[in-house]
């Protein structure tokens, strides 16, 4: 039962110290009652531009690709995206490449057109002002079967409602006609966008991921391919600023650079406490 | 024989006795979680949601207990992740069936509605319904070659459809964005000058020659790192040396996104105990 049987007993012991010490750093901000004040950067700022400079009535089209592991990073980019399309009265377009990201979908997509009759005064229906076409397999095949036809490839939204002439999907044949597609992503999915949804279709494309996947994108960033991205927690955040409607991801931020300043400082004592032992077993040697 | 204890008895004595004392406090610990979980999150109480209630108790005890691990590993950490493993399993076939294979599958082969729809569905589903169900045969040894022809068509047509658009979008594109930020720069300079080392000038001439220079170095240095062709003598041992810089700094910022993001997913579930599960207003 023991996790490490080898190690000696001081690693155990600062090992739980260092845990005790991040869990302080993520819990107490909470209770600080302040914000971590920070400027959006430009990856997100394009991307909110971007939506924000679409017209009512304009499809964007928001792949679901994460399940609940990626939940905390990933979940309010959703919400804030989905708000600010109901906001523009723009049509967002959900859907999903994989079965465990359905659950997750459709609860972003019910929270967010529940909000927005408090937040914006609109009623928002399915069908009319959202689709949610739900999970069909074939990841690649269907991404160039959406290229070519959308409704070919979901003939029925997740609610068993038929898309041909279905409100929300007036004028979308297929990709093609959709103004900016918004990859949510925690597998690699964005690749397989790019490659086989958006350079084919000749349509902007943005996307966010978690931060691990973030120095990834910028290759894509810098070639145009992807006019922006939203990275991790921080990129949420960046979006809820921008939008003006606080959630998850800003309340996140004082934690994460609490953390992040635990986490200098134990890479700098650490490194200073093995450079310090490597100058003295040094001195003692020479006298 | 001696009359004294050995040295193993004595260890496993003490190992005992640490163990009931890790039991008792872990009996302790859920008891605690049940009194607190029915404080904050009482799924009895007049006008409570006891759906909503007790999912998130089970959230919040099933977060406590991959979190346990952390102390050591044990059989509450276990049963959390087979519970994990298994659920996805269950609702990955569940979702499957509902949204793939009852509506494009079985009921345009088995719930048709006329003759003429049954007629148009085994046209285009008996071929693919086919080459599914050989993929199958890879659990028998001596029937698993079948499955090989559903593969050659799989790997043959992702080849074909792959090639020329990954060459398209990872290749060509990224060598035309690697060139493209000198020209870009070298047009902005052109076109509309700014006077040298005012604040337009620093921020939109001599920036943009800057990065893209520190770019465009940075792609041959790497690039040369990983040709082995030549010898890396002298100058070419200067290059690559500038080259595993480049990488360096990369894996620097590869971690530093990698701990934000394991933060984040912390974050996220010590945000889900405090006011979802304890319903603390957090600010």
């Amino acid at each position: 039962m023991t996790t490490n049987p080898g190690r000696p007993r001081h690693y155990e012991l600062t090992r739980r110290i260092i845990f005790v010490l991040v869990a302080l750093a993520v819990i107490l901000p909470y209770f600080s009652g302040r914000q971590q004040p920070f400027t959006p950067s430009p990856e997100v700022r394009k991307v909110f531009e971007k939506v924000d400079g679409l017209s009512p009535g304009d499809h964007l089209f928001i792949p679901i690709d994460y399940d609940p592991s990626s939940e905390a990073e990933l979940y309010p980019m959703c919400l804030s995206l989905l708000r600010h399309c109901f906001k523009k009265g723009v049509i967002p377009i959900v859907m999903t490449l994989w079965p465990t990201s359905v659950g997750i979908a459709k609860q972003g997509c019910d929270e967010a057109a529940a909000d927005a009759n408090s937040m914006f005064g609109k009623k928002v229906v399915s069908g009319k002002d959202y689709v949610f076409l739900g999970f069909r397999p074939g990841v690649q095949n269907l991404i160039l079967k959406m290229g070519d036809n959308l409704k070919g490839a979901f003939d029925k939204d997740y609610y068993n409602q038929p898309t041909q002439g279905m409100k929300a999907l007036a004028g979308v044949n297929s990709l093609k006609d959709i103004k900016l597609l918004v990859d949510l992503a925690a597998m690699g999915t964005v690749e397989w966008w790019i490659a086989y949804g958006t350079d084919r279709a000749g349509i902007p494309m943005a996307t966010g991921t978690t931060a691990v996947m973030a120095p990834d994108l910028y290759p894509f960033y810098q070639s145009n391919q992807l006019i922006g991205f939203l990275g991790g927690l921080r990129g949420a955040a960046d979006y809820e600023k921008l939008l003006k409607i606080p959630g998850r991801g800003e309340r996140g931020m004082l934690a994460q650079s609490a953390t992040h300043v635990l986490i200098i400082l134990l890479i700098l004592g650490a490194n200073i406490r093995i450079f310090a032992g490597r100058l003295l077993r040094k001195k003692e040697g020479l006298s | 024989m001696s009359d004294y204890p050995q040295a193993d008895d004595i260890q496993a004595g003490a190992t005992k006795r640490r163990k009931a004392i890790e039991m008792g406090a872990l009996a302790l610990l859920v008891v605690a979680f049940m009194i607190v979980s029915l404080i904050r999150q009482n799924p009895f109480a007049k006008g409570a949601d006891p759906a909503k209630a007790i999912g998130v108790i089970v959230a919040a005890g099933l977060t406590l207990i991959m979190y346990s691990f952390l102390y050591r590993d044990n059989p509450l950490f276990k049963i959390g992740e087979n519970l994990y493993v298994g659920v996805s399993l269950g609702y990955t076939a569940v979702i499957t069936w509902r949204d793939f294979l009852r509506p494009l599958v079985y009921q345009p082969l088995f719930e048709a509605p006329t003759a003429a729809a049954l007629r148009n569905s085994l046209l285009h589903l008996t071929v693919p319904v086919i080459l599914g169900i050989v993929l199958l045969a890879r659990i028998s040894r001596k029937h698993g070659w079948v499955s090989r022809y559903s593969y050659a068509l799989m790997i043959g047509w992702g080849a074909g459809v792959a090639i020329p658009l990954f060459t398209n979008s990872y290749i060509l594109q990224q060598l035309t964005a690697a060139v493209k930020p000198l020209q870009e720069a070298a047009g902005a300079q052109a076109v509309a000058a700014p006077p040298a080392f005012s604040q337009a000038w620093l921020f939109g001439v001599a920036g943009p020659i800057f990065g893209a220079l520190v770019a465009m170095i940075g792609t041959v240095a790497v690039l040369f790192y990983f040709f082995f062709s030549v010898e890396h003598k002298r100058f070419g041992s200067a290059v690559s040396k500038l080259g595993i810089w480049f990488l360096m700094v990369s894996f620097g910022a590869s971690f530093g996104f990698t701990v934000m993001g394991r933060l984040s997913l912390l974050i996220g579930r010590v945000n889900f105990l405090l006011h979802d599960w304890l319903n603390i207003p957090v600010k």
